[in-house]
């Protein structure tokens, strides 16, 4: 869609659901069990050199949990180090050549990706029920998103389950403090993994995790010589677990982190079309939005993500996975707070109101 | 060259079925009166006739009741329930053979299966049935040959029969229907035959029928294509349509699925030869908005032909499941189950017609006295709690599973 039409992404009355749908069309094709649908799960993880992200994996390798695991590795460096020493836990590692998956080697990402997934269709490779991204460390994690949010791309055949952000005790205020990679990782994040706790003061750890906390409310593990409890990494993050009560500072370096509530279902046209002036007017500057959303002309909640100008296509749920029935959008943004954001979801709602016939 | 894939399936069990694993086109779930769930299976070949596991827990499948065939020269193939009724279907190796018809027993108890009658349809150019759908406890819609018919092709002895079996003590043929120029006598020509080795017969496979057109009967019509006839009249079927895409495609269509409320048919062919001699057999989507002219918009995605090709096996689509308008069945019209033999079960997302996406694989390791080494996974059913059930077609029994999609 160019920016700009005025006709909707994701709903088109010329569609296959228009054509074949019957009675009970739906606006987003079948109605899923969960987000990622019949997908492939992938685990990105991603975090400073020397956090401690392989340590992790390979403890995660080592757990009956974590059986039947692809594990693709991004090196930066001449020397696959990271690559040797993952290939004695999982049957399938995947080196990407010398590069940040962030620029250079995006393609070599989906390449990769799409072939595995082709072979393991075929069974030449082991059947492996997750893919595992070791991102290099200087990695912007939003490139890495965005390869999974469209089905140009990988998000026809995989789900990016969660983003996960490994942070070093040691070394993780500096590299807050100083880095914009290391906050924006943090900010993006899905689960945030604390290693090395064991090296630093009680009080260093405390402001560390309230530095995070700044940035993002995410749930955060400690990891104690890379282990954790694989369900924290493996499963599916509970839809609402992001807009609980988002405390601290709303902003830090310019990142904001926000949720919005709406009491009352949404109506499609008008959360597209608000997304879209977002996009248009801001999009560079959507890191992440993320939503599970009551919709009027649907059933069950639909999932929305969007990262910068990117849109995920929407999935609808069979099912609420808890009792609240509101919808609620977590964002991520660079230098968009809370409040023009809220408004423009109230303008494009009170105009869209007053022009029903 | 695959072994083994899973995607989106978990198995709960697999039964062998104790040395006699070799499953047809027969699947039917009933609930007994205490309540236990029965699945009945038809062999494929001599000499058991059916089988019943008690699949009340899916995890754990146990026989109650086995039942051998009169002859070694039959087999049974197909088969359906209806409360405490089941039919089964004979068919012979040759024409002229005896029993070829159905069979109707009492299963209310199922450990005990007592015949209540025999349909005699052997003939001098009948092998009886091959397949049989029973749905609503009166009609028996079957593909069978008969005593007073004869083909004007030998291989095309088989046609569609309606049978009342209102009372199942004594059924009675109501009406028949078959493809114009197959029986002596046609002021039509006889159709043009397949090329040899590919000639598999004008005569029907699946004959189904659903309450929500019960004017209507859906049938793969083997070399003849998908045939819809209107049965408004049941004692003179008449054609309303007929898609027939072979040549260039090798014949042996199977059965066709309508999905009513999205105006879709989703017809199978049947891979009937090895070593991929009749590649590529599909499953085909089907708009139907124009019942009189329908149109295929795309076919189910496959594995290349090398993926699961093995020497003596067969590699290629069969059967559907096939929405049973019964209550212990399950129903969708957006998913799409086909089995492919040595391709396993595979589940399509059909949501866009025109690009269906495969959402779920099968493919389970080749059973350890596998005639060439190679799973034939042969049909599929599925119940109202969503439990899969799926079968080898010669020694590997029966595999129950949960969808994960």
């Amino acid at each position: 869609m160019s920016e700009g039409s005025t006709r909707l992404r994701w709903t088109s009355e010329l569609g296959p659901e228009a054509l074949f749908g019957g009675k009970d069309a739906t606006l987003f094709g079948r109605r899923q069990k969960r987000a990622r649908g019949p997908r492939m799960p992938v685990l990105a993880v991603t975090g400073f050199l020397g956090s401690g992200k392989t340590t992790l994996i390979r403890a995660l390798l080592g757990r009956p949990e974590g059986a039947n695991t692809a594990v693709v590795v991004n090196e930066y460096g001449e020397v696959g180090i990271d690559n040797a020493l993952l290939r004695s836990s999982s049957d399938i590692t995947v080196l990407l050549g010398n590069g940040c998956v962030c620029c250079n080697i995006r393609s070599d990402l989906q390449e990769t990706l799409r072939g595995l997934f082709a072979d393991r269709a075929r069974g030449a490779v082991p059947g492996f029920e997750r893919v595992v991204i070791e991102t290099s460390g200087l990695a912007d994690p939003g490139p890495v998103l965005q390869t999974f949010a469209t089905d140009r791309a990988l998000g026809r055949e995989f789900y990016l389950q969660a983003l996960v952000t490994v942070v070093d005790a040691v070394a993780g205020e500096g590299n807050l403090r100083r880095m914009p990679e290391a906050r924006k990782q943090v900010a993006l994040a899905d689960r945030i993994i604390l290693t090395k706790t064991d090296l630093v003061e009680a009080a260093a750890r405390t402001q560390l995790i309230e530095h995070i906390a700044s940035l993002n409310t995410a749930p955060l593990g400690i990891a104690v010589a890379g282990e954790i409890e694989p369900s924290f990494l493996l499963e599916e993050a509970p839809s609402r677990s992001r807009s609980a009560g988002l405390g601290g500072p709303e902003h830090t370096h310019g990142l904001y982190s926000f949720a919005l509530t709406f009491e009352k279902p949404l109506r499609w046209p008008g959360f597209e079309q608000t997304m879209a002036v977002l996009q248009a007017l801001r999009g560079p500057d959507l890191l992440r939005v993320k939503g599970l959303l009551a919709v009027e002309e649907c059933r069950g909640p639909v999932v929305v993500h969007f990262v910068q100008h990117v849109a995920h296509p929407p999935i609808e749920l069979e099912e609420w996975p808890d009792d609240d029935r509101r919808s609620r959008i977590v964002f991520v943004t660079q230098g968009l707070p809370r409040e023009p954001v809220m408004q423009l979801f109230a303008g494009v709602s009170a105009i869209a109101a007053t022009g029903c016939a | 060259m695959a072994d083994a894939a899973t995607w989106n399936f978990r198995q709960l069990a697999h039964h062998e079925l104790d040395g006699f694993g070799g499953i047809g086109e027969g699947m039917s779930i009933q609930v007994a009166r205490d309540g236990r769930r029965i699945l009945w299976l038809a062999h494929e070949s001599a000499p058991k006739n059916f089988t019943a596991v008690d699949v009340s827990d899916p995890r754990a499948p146990k026989i109650v009741a086995r039942a051998d065939l009169p002859q070694s020269h039959m087999r049974s193939n197909s088969l359906e329930t209806v409360g405490d009724i089941m039919a089964v279907a004979y068919q012979t190796k040759e024409q002229g053979l005896q029993p070829a018809g159905f069979e109707l027993f009492d299963i209310s108890v199922p450990e005990n299966p007592r015949s209540i009658t025999f349909f005699d349809c052997s003939g001098p150019h009948s092998r009886g049935v091959h397949q049989l759908w029973f749905a609503d406890g009166e009609y028996i819609h079957m593909s069978s040959g008969a005593p007073d018919f004869t083909p004007t092709h030998p291989r095309d002895d088989q046609f569609y029969r309606i049978i009342d079996v209102k009372n199942p003590t004594k059924p009675v043929e109501v009406g028949r229907w078959w493809l114009p120029g197959t029986r002596q006598g046609d002021s039509e020509p006889p159709p043009v035959r397949h090329p040899e080795g590919a000639d598999t017969g004008f005569r029907p496979h699946n004959t189904n029928v659903y309450p929500e057109r019960p004017d209507r009967a859906y049938l793969g019509y083997i070399d003849g294509g998908m045939v819809i006839l209107d049965i408004s009249d049941k004692t003179r079927p008449k054609m309303v349509a007929r898609w027939d895409y072979h040549p260039p495609y090798h014949g042996f269509t199977h059965t066709v699925v309508p999905f009513f409320d999205r105006k879709l048919f989703i017809v199978s062919d049947e891979c009937v030869r090895t070593e991929g001699a009749d590649w590529p057999k599909l499953v085909w989507i089907v708009d139907g908005r124009a019942e009189m002219n329908p149109v295929p918009i795309s076919t189910c995605p496959l594995p290349p032909l090398d993926s699961y090709l093995r020497p003596g096996a067969r590699y290629g689509a069969h059967n559907l499941y096939e929405n049973l308008p019964k209550p212990n069945a399950w129903k969708s019209d957006r998913i799409v189950l086909a089995t492919y033999f040595n391709g396993g079960l595979r589940a399509y997302d059909t949501s866009n017609p025109y690009q269906p996406a495969e959402v779920g694989y099968f493919v389970p390791a080749a059973p350890a006295r596998a005639p060439g080494g190679a799973i034939q996974i042969n049909d599929v059913f599925v119940d109202e709690r969503q439990i899969v059930y799926t079968v080898d077609r010669h020694v590997g029994g029966l595999y129950t599973l949960e969808m994960d999609f």
